[in-house]
């Protein structure tokens, strides 16, 4: 089995990547589909979620056990709609989503096990990270007295615990809402794009953080648009796009086929008729079109063109002014790949 | 020797939501605080004015003007904070996501919101009366002034449960609803916290017959439909926060 599929057309319209193993579009999780754990915690059925006209969720299968999942896509594709679902924030229109084998959207005892991180920078600025903590505590009936400041201390938010939300930055106030989620001591955590604002040495502290709760077995969800943070904090992937999930598998092979796609890169120079005609002799090279802005040159391997172009320049002695990725960020990736 | 443990914590859900609320409901600009106070010091003096009785006159003028500007405008700015703003900025998905019942939730938001009001409004009422010169009205002014409160915040609260734009429906409730409606329709207007929280104060301060709207009940008799028409505001909040979508501020 490979680590990458094709989800099948009734959660995953888009060909996003090449059917590995060709198959039916099965009604029913198939052995091996990697949009689906064994040991499932979050169990999706067939779920859509539309607002009005907007449909957010289009009959999505799939499951979360115990581990990190990493849930990536564009803006709008569906990921925080879909970890409200989870935690039951938003019903879906039609299908289930389960955790537990409880319908979080009904059964309020399920709270107990859930806990969401959502992206929203909105606290209650009146309050500290202490005073969050542990409201969050007293609702879940937490008797430890010492849970909020262990929580705290999990995201390095002791120093600032007894200062106002109001006076946090972002990656500060996430980390407030990543303590307020662990005092509860949960074994589903839903994590919305849970990295937002946080400094480097943050990123490294939470996704060690995430990466241990995941060993610990709790189901953890993470969502990000960033390829590079997913693949830090997440073995198994989900991609959703337009509300469907598109792919699912391991990160590295995920990377492997978005990395199979052409991509473009923008090349100005002095000279583009001459720069374009030599560069169409470099292996990397798929194609190269001379547009208003420069030369767009199409390649497999991004990274390799970027170091060939420079000396092809030199040896044709024209000036490069600018050499810029034009389909760099993920959502221009998948904007193309679901064209 | 043995490390000494901390005991337990044991703060109930309802306790927490109150002093949350407490915390978070009230009005960021603190100034804002002693406008109640100072209109109610200003209908007061106007009362002087009058060539009634002072307890009349203060139930005619202050009051008349405390029941239908002070209160609903306080009891909207308090309302809205205690859940329509917070859903709208997504800040009430800490409190929704939890394994508390809804009617904890809307009853421990309604109390706190009932502490906030009657912490800005008995003052005020009280100092409206005072300067009327009608200090035997002070207690009636003040149960009107927060049993009309309560009432308002729990409908305020369903309002906040059901629409997206609370603020709006609350406003129209008031201008029109109440204000509108009520003053033609007697079944409305014994229904209306405003019109029922100038009867409890009428009622009571014996400010007289002519004062008495007909077809509403007052004194202690509106005290308990203000407590009535609280229950039905409570009841149908609990029921639509079940429905409720919490959604980001995103969305």
């Amino acid at each position: 089995m490979t680590d990458v599929e094709q989800a099948p057309e009734r959660r995953g319209g888009s060909q996003l990547f090449a059917p590995v193993v060709p198959a039916p579009a099965p009604d029913r999780p198939t052995p091996g589909d990697p949009a689906f754990v064994d040991d499932a915690t979050v169990v999706v059925t067939d779920a859509s979620v539309w607002f009005g006209q907007k449909v957010a969720l289009s009959d999505l299968a799939c499951s979360f056990g115990p581990g990190v999942t990493g849930l990536l896509g564009p803006n709008g594709a569906g990921k925080s709609t879909l970890m409200r679902a989870v935690t039951g924030l938003v019903g879906v229109n039609s299908g289930s989503v389960t955790v537990d084998g409880r319908d979080p959207r009904r059964d309020r005892a399920v709270h107990r096990r859930i806990a969401l991180v959502p992206e929203d920078e909105a606290v209650p600025g009146s309050l500290t990270a202490t005073d969050l903590v542990r409201y969050v505590a007293d609702l879940h009936g937490v008797r430890d007295a010492g849970a909020a400041e262990r929580a705290l201390a999990a995201v390095d938010m002791l120093p600032a615990a007894d200062r106002r939300l109001s006076g946090f930055s972002k990656g500060m106030r996430q980390r407030a809402k990543v303590a307020a989620a662990l005092v509860t001591d949960p074994g589903v955590l839903v994590l919305d794009e849970p990295l937002n604002g946080a400094d480097p040495v943050q990123r490294v502290h939470l996704i060690d953080l995430f990466r241990r709760l995941g060993a610990e077995g709790r189901t953890v969800i993470v969502s990000s648009h960033v390829l590079s943070e997913v693949e830090r904090l997440a073995d198994r992937v989900l991609v959703l796009v337009h509300g469907r999930l598109a792919a699912a598998g391991n990160h590295r092979a995920i990377r492997d086929a978005m990395d199979d796609r052409p991509r473009h890169v923008l090349v100005r120079a002095d000279d583009p008729r001459r720069l374009a005609a030599a560069l169409l002799d470099v292996d990397t090279v798929v194609g190269v079109s001379l547009t208003d802005a420069g030369l767009v040159v199409t390649t497999n391997r991004a990274g390799d063109l970027a170091v060939a172009v420079a000396p092809v320049a030199r040896k044709l002695r024209v000036r490069l002014r600018e050499v810029r990725p034009l389909d760099d960020s993920l959502e221009s990736l998948f904007r193309e790949l679901v064209r | 020797m043995s490390t000494p443990t901390r005991p337990p914590r044991t703060t109930s859900p309802l306790v927490a939501i109150i002093r949350y609320t407490l915390r978070v409901c009230v009005p960021r600009q603190r100034a804002l605080l002693f406008l109640p106070l100072a209109g109610a010091v200003l209908f007061g003096l106007l009362s002087r004015l009058s060539d009634e009785a002072t307890v009349t006159a203060f139930a005619q003028v202050g009051g008349t003007a405390v029941h239908t500007l002070i209160l609903p405008i306080t009891c909207l700015v308090v309302g809205d904070a205690l859940l329509g703003a917070e859903i709208r900025s997504g800040i009430f998905a800490f409190t929704w996501l939890s394994p508390v019942p809804y009617w904890t939730i809307v009853v421990g938001r309604w109390i706190g919101g009932c502490l906030i009001a009657a912490a800005i409004l008995a003052p005020a009422v009280a100092a409206g009366a005072l300067v009327a010169g009608a200090a035997g009205s002070v207690a009636a002014a003040i149960v009107a002034a927060v049993t009309g409160a309560a009432a308002y915040l729990a409908l305020f609260l369903a309002i906040g449960a059901t629409f997206q734009r609370p603020v709006v429906w609350s406003l129209a409730f008031v201008l029109l609803v109440e204000r509108l409606l009520g003053a033609g329709l007697a079944g409305v207007a014994q229904l209306s916290p405003g019109w029922l929280a100038q009867e409890v104060l009428v009622g009571v301060t014996h400010a007289g017959v002519d004062l008495q709207r007909k077809g509403i009940p007052h004194g202690w008799a509106a005290v308990g439909r203000l407590v009535l028409v609280a229950a039905v505001g409570l009841a149908i909040a609990t029921r639509r926060l079940r429905r409720l979508k919490p959604a980001s501020a995103s969305d």
